[in-house]
Parts: C-alpha cells; sequence; structure tokens
C-alpha cells in the first residue's frame, strides 16, 4: 500500500473498519469486522451520531442493530483519534432500505466528525467510468443522473426522470445504451420495455442488453483499443492510452456520426423562447 | 469584414474617451480601414472593449462540485432551451458551462480568468472550458500549498523550485500561479490554518506563510509569466484580518502582485459582532504601492454558493451557517470547500462586506490598479456586475441602498463619506482594459489597430444597471455573437496558455517524488496539448 510523508509504514499506519451484513472475503483485509442487522444502517448511523453528541442512547437501541456499546464506542474513539478518515460507501448503503437518507445520514456524520478530526465520505462508484458520465452530465446540465430535456432544457427528478423509470413506465418510443447492461439488471418490465421498441446497443461485447436490442453496433473498448478519459472515484480525469488498435470504431465516433445525422433532421423543437427567466423565491 | 460607425467610443487602453470613431475589422482583429463587409450604425450608442473577468470560477471540480450540491437553485433560475445554433444549459449560482459562455457574452464580456486549478485535475478543468463557448480563457495552477514544492522552499533551494514550478504550470497548460491561503490548506491535512505570516506551517520545521508568499511572487516574476502572482491571502473572511494583509503586501515588495478579491481582507475589530471594514486603511497602503493589482471581490445581497481552495475557512463557514458542506482534498495538492450561503442586508457582517467591497473600488484611486469582480460566485453571481456598475455611478442609488441596512452599522463603514462616482471611461477601465492589462493580455481590452476585435456596444440609458446588463450588440473575434438582445453565435474561444522553459534535468527530479507522493502514473500526470481546444501561446519574459 502507498506509503507517505503523513503514513510512512503504509499499511501498518492505516485502520480498517469493515460493515456489512454478513462475513465476506474482505474482513481477512480489515481490522475491525463490524456486523450489522439487514437493514439497520440509517439507525446505526443515527446511533453513532447520538453518540458523538453525548447524548443518552440505550443498550435495547444498539442492540436493534446488532451491534454492542462498546463496538459502536470504540469505532467512535477510532474515528475521533484518526489523523484523517475516510467513509467508501456503496450500495448496500444507498439502495437498502432507507436508500438516499441512508447516505444522507452517513454524510452528516462525516461533517460532524470534522468537529474532532478530519472526516470525509466518498461514494464507491460502479464498474467503468460512472464517475466521468457523472461529471460531465453535471458541468452540462447541473445534474449528475435523472435528466430529462423534454423541455428543451435539463430537468431533474430522480425516480422520475431516471433509466429505469422511465422504462417501466414505457415513456421512452426508442432506448440508446452506450456501455452498459441494463437487460441483465434492470427488472423485468423495464427489459420487456426495451425489447419492444426500437434498442440501439453499442458495446464491444454481446450482452444481455445487445440480445434483446434491434441493433447492435460493436465498439472498440475503452483504454484498451480506443483512447479517452476515465473519472476516478475521487474525479480526478486519467488519460486512457489503447495498447492495441481495433477494427471498429470508438463510440465516441459512433455517437458523433449518429450526431450528425441526426443535425440534417428537422429541428422538433420548434419556435420556443430562447429562455425561461429567473423565478425568485417569494 | 466588418464597421462599426457613429459610436462613441470608450478605449481607456488608448486614452479615447468617449469621442466618436469608426471601427474597422478584418480577420478578427482592429485595422485601419475595411472595402466593404456588413456596416453596423452605432450613431448614439456607446463602445466599450469587451469584458475581461480577472478572477473566476467557472470551471473544474469545485464548480461542478458546486453545481451537484444546489439542484434546488438549478431548477427555479434561468434555463436556457436548445436551438439550432445553441445548447441548452442552466443559469443560476453555479451555471453550467454552455450557459456560463451565453451569461458571460451577453453581459459583453468576452475573456475569463479561471483562478483556481488544481494541476492533479488541470486535464478535467479543460475539458470544460472547451465547453464554455464564445468567450477566451485562460486558468491559473494553485501552487501554494504544493508538498513538493513547498519542501524546496523550506530547503532554501530556490533554483531547483523555480524548475518545479516551471514543470507544473508547463505541464497543466496553464497560464498563471495562483497562491491561495499559502501554507494554510497545507496545515489543513492536520485540521489546522495559517492565518499570520510569521508562524510555522503544520508539518514543517522552519516554513512560514511569509517564505512561501515572497518567494513565489518572486520565482513568478523570474520566470516571467504575463501575470504576476495572483494572490489569495491568509486569514480570509476573518475579523481583524487587515493586520495580516498589509503584512501580505510588506512581504510582496520589490513583486509584482495581483491581490485576488480583496474585500475579503480588509476587516477590523475583534469577533463578529465588533467586525468593521478597513477599507480606508487598506486602500491608503494599497495607493501608495503601484507594485499591486487588485479585483473586488464585491458582495451582492442573495443567494449564492461559495467555493474556494480555502478549505478550513469553509469548515468554519459551514458551522456558522449549518448548511450543506462540501469538502474535497486533491491529494498532496490542495483541498477545496463548497457551502451554499446567503448575504442578507440585515446580518451585520454581511452589510460590511457589502460596504468593504464598494469602498474599496472607490478609495482606491487608480481604476488601472482595481479590478471589477464577485470572486463568483462567493460575493455574488457574475451575471449581476451591471448592478455594482450601477452602486458605482450612481452615489444617489448607493446612499438608497445604505438606507436599508441596520443603522448600528454606519459607524463601522465609510462608505457614506464617499461621494465618488465612476464616469463611463472608469468604468471601462476597471471591466476591461485594465484586467486585461493585469493579465498581460494585449490584444484584450483594447480598440486599437491589431488588438482582438472584441467589442460592446450598447444603447446609453439613465438605468445604467439595465445598460449594462443588456448590450444591443456584442462582437467576438469580429463575429456579431448578441445582437438585439438574441444570441445569435457561438464560435469556440481560445484557450491562453504559457510554456515555461525549465532544465532538461526537472523530470528526472521530479520522477522519484511522484512515485512515493501521488497515485497518478508520472507519464499521465501533464495535460497533452491536443486536449486543449484552440491554444494560444503567449509569451514568457522575465521581469527585471
Amino acid at each position: 500500500m502507498q506509503k507517505s510523508k503523513h503514513l510512512p509504514a503504509g499499511r501498518k499506519d492505516r485502520t480498517m473498519v469493515l460493515v456489512d451484513i454478513r462475513e465476506t472475503k474482505s474482513v481477512k483485509a480489515s481490522d475491525v469486522f463490524l456486523q450489522v442487522r439487514p437493514g439497520k444502517d440509517f439507525e446505526l448511523i443515527t446511533l453513532l451520531r447520538a453518540m458523538l453528541r453525548e447524548q443518552k442512547v440505550t443498550d435495547d437501541q444498539i442492540a436493534e442493530t446488532g451491534l454492542t456499546r462498546e463496538q459502536c464506542v470504540d469505532f467512535l474513539d477510532r474515528a475521533k483519534a484518526a489523523k484523517f478518515g475516510v467513509f467508501f460507501f456503496g450500495m448496500g448503503l444507498s439502495m437498502t432500505r432507507g436508500k438516499h437518507m441512508n447516505s444522507a445520514a452517513l454524510l452528516t456524520l462525516a461533517a460532524e466528525l470534522n468537529a474532532f478530526t478530519k472526516f470525509v465520505a466518498m461514494p464507491m462508484r460502479g464498474h467503468g467510468n460512472v464517475t466521468g458520465a457523472d461529471v460531465i452530465m453535471r458541468w452540462q446540465t447541473g445534474y449528475p443522473f435523472g435528466i430529462t430535456f423534454n423541455r428543451g432544457y435539463p430537468r431533474y427528478n430522480p425516480g422520475e426522470f431516471s433509466t429505469v423509470d422511465v422504462l417501466v413506465r414505457g415513456d421512452t418510443d426508442c432506448a440508446f445504451i452506450i456501455g452498459a447492461d441494463p437487460g441483465a439488471t434492470m427488472p423485468q418490465p423495464a427489459i420487456d420495455h426495451m425489447a419492444k421498441v426500437p434498442t440501439i446497443v453499442l458495446d464491444p461485447h454481446v450482452t444481455h442488453t445487445s440480445k434483446l436490442a434491434k441493433v447492435h453496433i460493436t465498439t472498440a473498448p475503452a483504454g484498451i483499443a480506443a483512447p479517452g478519459t476515465a473519472y476516478r472515484m475521487d474525479e480526478i480525469p486519467l488519460p486512457l492510452k489503447p495498447a492495441i488498435d481495433s477494427p471498429y470504431p470508438s463510440d465516441e465516433e459512433v455517437v458523433r456520426r449518429i450526431n450528425e445525422a441526426v443535425a440534417q433532421k428537422a429541428d422538433w423543437l420548434g419556435t420556443r423562447p430562447q429562455s425561461i427567466q429567473h423565478q425568485p423565491i417569494s | 469584414m466588418l464597421r462599426v460607425t457613429g459610436g462613441k467610443v470608450f478605449d481607456p487602453a488608448n486614452g479615447i474617451n468617449g469621442e466618436v470613431r469608426d471601427l474597422c475589422v478584418d480577420q478578427g482583429r482592429f485595422v485601419g480601414s475595411v472595402d466593404g463587409g456588413k456596416t453596423i450604425d452605432a450613431t448614439g450608442m456607446v463602445i466599450f472593449p469587451g469584458g475581461v473577468d480577472v478572477h473566476t470560477h467557472v470551471a473544474g471540480g469545485s464548480i461542478n462540485f458546486a453545481r451537484a450540491m444546489t439542484p434546488e437553485d438549478h431548477r427555479r433560475t434561468q434555463a436556457f432551451i436548445r436551438t439550432k445554433t445553441r445548447r441548452s444549459g442552466i443559469g443560476g449560482m453555479a451555471p453550467t458551462t454552455f450557459a456560463t459562455g451565453y451569461l458571460y457574452a451577453g453581459m459583453g464580456f468576452t475573456t475569463v480568468n479561471e483562478a483556481a486549478v488544481p494541476v492533479l485535475s488541470a486535464r478535467h478543468t479543460h475539458e470544460e472550458l472547451s465547453d464554455i463557448p464564445i468567450v477566451d480563457k485562460s486558468s491559473l495552477v494553485l501552487m501554494a500549498n504544493n508538498e513538493i514544492l513547498l519542501d524546496l522552499i523550506e530547503k532554501g533551494e530556490l533554483e531547483r523550485a523555480k524548475q518545479v514550478l516551471a514543470w507544473y504550470v508547463s505541464s497543466a497548460k496553464a497560464y498563471g500561479v495562483k497562491a491561495v491561503n499559502p501554507g494554510g490548506v497545507a496545515a489543513w491535512k492536520y485540521g489546522n490554518d495559517a492565518k499570520t505570516l510569521t508562524e510555522t506551517i503544520s508539518g514543517y520545521k522552519t516554513l512560514t506563510p511569509g517564505n512561501v508568499v515572497t518567494n513565489l511572487a518572486k520565482l513568478v516574476d523570474e520566470l516571467g509569466f504575463p501575470h504576476p502572482i495572483h494572490l489569495h491571502c491568509n486569514n480570509l473572511g476573518a475579523p481583524g484580518n487587515i493586520s495580516t494583509t498589509i503584512e501580505t503586501m510588506k512581504h510582496l515588495e520589490g513583486h509584482r502582485a495581483h491581490l485576488a478579491h480583496l474585500q475579503y481582507h480588509a476587516y477590523g475589530g475583534d469577533d463578529w459582532t465588533t467586525m468593521r471594514s478597513e477599507a480606508a486603511q487598506l486602500a491608503e497602503y494599497f495607493n501608495a504601492h503601484p507594485n499591486m493589482t487588485t479585483d473586488a471581490g464585491a458582495v451582492l445581497f442573495g443567494d449564492t454558493v461559495t467555493i474556494t481552495a480555502d478549505g478550513p475557512w469553509q469548515h468554519l463557514l459551514y458551522k456558522l451557517t449549518g448548511r450543506k458542506w462540501g469538502n474535497l482534498d486533491v491529494e498532496n495538492e490542495t483541498g477545496c470547500g463548497i457551502v451554499p450561503y446567503t448575504y442578507k442586508p440585515s446580518n451585520l457582517v454581511n452589510a460590511v462586506q457589502w460596504a468593504v467591497g464598494l469602498e474599496l473600488l472607490l478609495l482606491i484611486d487608480d481604476p488601472w490598479r482595481v479590478f471589477l469582480s464577485t470572486d463568483h460566485p462567493n460575493g455574488a453571481c457574475f451575471w449581476r456586475y451591471p448592478e455594482i456598475v450601477k452602486l458605482l455611478m450612481c452615489a444617489d442609488f448607493r446612499n438608497e441602498c445604505m438606507r436599508k441596512l441596520p443603522v448600528s452599522i454606519m459607524n463601522k463603514i465609510t462608505l457614506p463619506e464617499i461621494t465618488r462616482e465612476y464616469t463611463l471611461y472608469e468604468i471601462a477601465t476597471i471591466m476591461s482594459a485594465g484586467p486585461a492589462r493585469a493579465l498581460g493580455l494585449k490584444q484584450k481590452g483594447n480598440l486599437g489597430i491589431g488588438a482582438d476585435a472584441d467589442i460592446v456596444i450598447y444603447n446609453q440609458e439613465d438605468d445604467v444597471e439595465h445598460m449594462f446588463g443588456h448590450p444591443r450588440y456584442v462582437i467576438k473575434g469580429g463575429e456579431v455573437v448578441i445582437e438585439e438582445g438574441e444570441i445569435r453565435e457561438t464560435p469556440d474561444g481560445r484557450e491562453f496558455i504559457v510554456q515555461p522553459k525549465y532544465e532538461s534535468d526537472t523530470e528526472a527530479f521530479l520522477q522519484p517524488l511522484f512515485e512515493e507522493l501521488y497515485t497518478m502514473q508520472f507519464e499521465n500526470y501533464p495535460v497533452e496539448m491536443e486536449r486543449i481546444e484552440h491554444p494560444d501561446i503567449q509569451e514568457c519574459v522575465p521581469v527585471e
């Protein structure tokens, strides 16, 4: 593990606490393992926040989360004594009971720990360049995902405009899937809808989605046969340099050509105002 | 080819003050005369060179984090609808990239300087900059808390430090050097700050913020970047920080320097209740020292989002406001904090801040040395500049605004005693000619032959806020981009960069340090030139 000016002994200078609902292979790599009861993340985080503020917390409340008071106190002591702490969290937190409330609670705990020491929280992103898509959507539209352009400007509402919701409701009459395999992970109604409408897939491989698609364009894999940029989890961009040549075009090349063809069509927006003015809060 | 005839021209770079002149444009630049082409009849109208923003935050990791944190603002703010020639976007506190270009151009600005870029994420910043249409851009890299550089300065290896600095700026494809809270952001890694210039920085044995300030200013002069060191002083925003600011200015004697957003550095008093304006004291010292320029960092009342590399200050602001807080650490280079904020006239501290920004603009007597800025989005959003122009040009309006402030503020500020009103010539200086000169961009802020044909044509109106917010025409590089309040064209802008030379052994020196300190491969770190859209390399001339 990386040694540094601040942590000259590398791994030995670091403490890793693993929180999960079951013993996974990662337990071996960690110093402390806390087995939380499924669906009790929000309760645990809230109790930790209360204990951090020295508010009264009963043993029964703690027991409900699957942990003991000793474990909680030990965790908080370690967190407060750290020079620099990081919570890494993934879909086990953000997509289980409580969803975004769980993430919000964890972010608040991280912020509140800064009364004692430097502490931050960072989401563990999915495979591939999820962070890159996020970053670019934000600078072009102001929002990371769950965006609709159906009024000619970006609007945001997760739960309404997220990919899965749009597909389940059957709101689209075409689907364009790039470098993802929703056919493998999304609920059946969403998959059924993709099979029903013209679905176009850009992917180097045959996937569940490409099998149900009307069109599959094979593209060169980014970072192996196509250049580009990938954003690391901490939003640092890394250049991708291809190691081999590919007979297939890159995703960028295909999208650019589709865009050029679409630009030849008549503008569907027609005559509309150029902008919508600021609406101050009354 | 284009001719603009009959307008009243305000061109401070060439000493032209409201004379009626014709302007001729060919190949994107001003020329002596043209045959044929389009003619704009500007009779009765006012002509300025395109605006230049010397200090703004419009692209990169921090503003993009701020966008993510403020969806509630995007929802209610100005939205740009897609047309055949224009992409869609969102305005507001942290506008999206396309909207940033439209909003700046719509206000007559044609050049903007992104003032805080970590080298590690410079690639990201350049990607965003190339998505900002119409305006020309430049960027400054954060260097005052870089561990490799600080170690060299502590050891007194200044020649090596200079080579390393040149390598960093060259690798980042930046235009110059920004110093934010020198030593303070490095100390924030230990949960500490650096509030004075003489205390040792956390994690170092002898190095002080004062050493960093003086040596960086010296190195930037020796390397001869067109723009001097761009300094965000220590102890931002704190009551009584005037002493730190004056001390910083003393450390800069004998060097060129641009002091960013001085409004945040001109306070007296001991705590929030006794905080008062020390703009008069600051202006007096500043007026007597011509080696420096500054921008106001003015505050306007209303909602905004504050973003700065000053991590410790943002933690304090989070504790003060109890609102959302974002914190980013950029490995061993710098950090950044984001907190949404509302400036209220009823709040004593905010009222003092509002007054200080205007006082600095009015008390610094040379308009060539103080420039219009709000430290966007920190003091207010850049698209509110016309409100500041009105406050500067109309003493009556200023007095009217002051009547809305708490009475108890009056003995804390000097604004009520100031009667100065800016002229159009002076506004053209602080908004265009001055910042262009401070940035070392001879082709900007200038309507002379050979300069870039960036022209703003205003209807002369009594309501100067409306006048400056709604130019009749904006011409960028000879192309009409705004006409009658509508966006006509959205050409790409250029990026100004410098490529300073460094000794050939610099990379051999840095590579082992890199492998020890960074998580990125050494060869992946420099931004490739082909990633810069329309690079325009400016010359470095060492300052004697």
